[in-house]
């Protein structure tokens, strides 16, 4: 039996392609080394349910709860800054199984069909269509919808992208603690259902980036540490998830929980524009081609707006040209292209741990009524208004 | 708590054929000569698959939970890295 389309991957991106592909009456199939779609993803995970709906129905989305209050925190050896705001957008948090279930529902109602542990190996190009041999056997299609995440092994070997480096690479890993419903509202100062997140960006033992979520009945913590750290200073990633619960309350704050989920993913720091997103039929989507807004770990909104570009283009057999350049008109995708070189400079530069240094040293001085620290930091100005504007822009 | 007793919250289903394999014990003596220990792949683990046992790499394969960081730390490409086949490995519930 031959598909119209080969949809690698069931996460949001390839879910996305899949839906709207079945629903322009292509004959989709999906493939998932997973047990189940979500099985074997990790977020944070906070979403931005305007661009959910720009895709799929989310009137029963399976939301965690709705983020009220977000809490920024700037941290480094001259102290602590915090600062709190109301979100402008409706943000909630969800737990990526569900969440990725709720999605491939959608598709698989649009008859789109799922082959779930089953791992593509290869792609073979076969006179005019495509063999997808998997570890189970292979299967022939028109055209391909690459939608691997960040270890897209598929679209390496097929020279769409290079492997990433540790320079463009975040090690990301998490923790789930389980508490009843009651308790994360307690011990969190919340109103009933009402959600929290929070960001850290810390300085210490290395330069990295904090979150804390909150679930129905459990939080979720973790930390991005950029890769290079992580090798340079000998450091394992979970000592610095330690120092993260340590130091900002949070070990105290889960207290008589239990540990339900550890988990880790890396995060692409680095892709399209610079990496080919297209091949002969081929369309690459989401982690794939690093579409995560680096700043704020926004990763599933693109993952879905480009999945469904790429539903459109195997509809309409698209040239490589014009899915590039729909890839481009979207707001989202472009701003993360957009953020790139912004991006390197931070996390190459270690702009990161610059900043917090600086502003926290500010405002401690500020606070102290002694102003001769400014001067010290003028020239770094007009950048870190640029680049503070942006991290604040897209969180809120 | 220790790593390993993280490691029980997350459910496995091992694959009898490693997905984690050492190209050359030989590049890992230079890395270690290189880069001293741990190495970057020990580094970056968060599941403690890999340790420095007399002069060796040992790949505790069956731990991995398949996050991608030690293929992209290796300064020699000296890990074979793939996925468990028919969606063995891992399963998050949360995710
Ligand atoms: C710790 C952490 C926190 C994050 N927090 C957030 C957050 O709060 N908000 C946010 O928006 N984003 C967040 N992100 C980023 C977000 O997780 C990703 O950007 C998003 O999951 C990308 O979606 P995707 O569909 O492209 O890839 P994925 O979600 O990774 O899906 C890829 C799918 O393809 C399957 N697959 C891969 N290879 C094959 C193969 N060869 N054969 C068959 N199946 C295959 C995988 O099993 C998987 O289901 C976070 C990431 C991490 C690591
Ligand atoms: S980083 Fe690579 S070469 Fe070095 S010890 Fe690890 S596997 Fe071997
Ligand atoms: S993929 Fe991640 S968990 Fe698995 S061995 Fe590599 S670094 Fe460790």
């Amino acid at each position: 039996m031959k598909f119209d389309v080969i949809v690698i991957g069931a996460g949001p991106a390839g879910s996305a392609a899949s839906l709207l592909a079945s629903k322009a009456g292509l004959k989709v199939l999906t493939i998932e080394r997973g047990p189940e779609p979500g099985s074997k993803n990790v977020s944070g995970a906070m979403i931005r349910v305007s661009e959910i709906a720009k895709v799929f129905d989310t009137s029963n989305l399976p939301a965690e709860r709705e983020v009220k209050k977000i809490k920024l925190m700037l941290s480094s050896k001259n102290g602590d800054v915090s600062v709190e705001a109301s979100p402008l957008t409706k943000l909630v948090t969800v737990s990526r199984l569900k969440f990725d279930k709720f999605l491939w529902q959608q598709a698989e109602n649009n008859k789109a069909l799922l082959i779930p542990k089953t791992t593509a190996l290869g792609i073979e190009k076969d006179s005019s269509s495509y063999k997808v041999i998997t570890d189970r056997g292979e299967i022939e299609g028109d055209k391909i919808v690459l939608a691997e995440g960040v270890n897209s092994l598929l679209s390496m070997k097929l020279g769409l992208r290079p492997e990433l480096s540790p320079e463009s690479t975040v090690q990301a890993i998490k923790e789930v603690y389980s508490l009843n419903k009651e308790e994360v509202s307690k011990r969190l100062n919340l109103s009933s259902d009402d959600g929290l997140a929070w960001r850290v960006i810390s300085n210490s033992p290395v330069p990295y980036a904090g979150f804390l979520y909150t679930y129905k009945d459990s939080i979720s913590v973790g930390v991005g540490i950029p890769m290079q750290e992580l090798i340079e200073r000998k450091i394992r990633p979970y000592e610095i998830l330690d120092e993260f619960e340590k130091k900002f309350g949070i070990t105290e704050l889960v207290k008589g929980s239990s540990l339900r989920e550890y988990s880790a993913k890396i995060i692409p720091e680095d892709g399209f524009p610079k990496w080919r997103a297209c091949k002969e039929g081929i369309y690459a989507v989401g982690d794939s081609i690093g579409l995560v807004n680096p700043l704020v770990f926004n990763g599933i909104g693109p993952a879905i707006i480009s999945g469904s570009i790429a539903g459109t283009a195997v509809t309409e057999s698209w040239s490589c040209q014009k899915y590039v350049s729909e890839l481009y008109n979207s707001r989202e995708i472009k701003e993360i292209a957009k953020l790139r070189p912004i991006e390197s400079e931070m996390l190459g530069k270690g702009y990161l741990s610059v900043y917090d240094d600086m502003i926290t040293n500010l405002i401690e001085s500020w606070i102290s009524g002694d102003l001769s620290e400014v001067s010290q930091y003028k020239s770094q100005f007009p950048s870190m208004i640029k680049h503070l504007l942006m991290l604040w822009g897209s969180m809120i | 708590m220790k790593i390993e007793e993280k490691l029980y919250t997350l459910r496995y289903k091992r694959d009898e054929i490693p997905h984690l394999e050492i190209k050359d014990q030989m590049t890992c003596k230079k890395c270690e000569e290189t880069y001293g220990t741990p190495q970057p792949c020990i580094s970056v683990c968060p599941a403690n698959v890999y340790s420095w046992i007399n002069g060796k790499i040992v790949v505790s394969y069956e731990n991995c939970v398949e996050c991608g960081a030690c293929k992209i730390a290796c300064p020699f490409n000296n890990i074979i890295w793939k996925y468990p086949r028919y969606g063995l490995g891992i399963a998050l519930r949360y995710g």
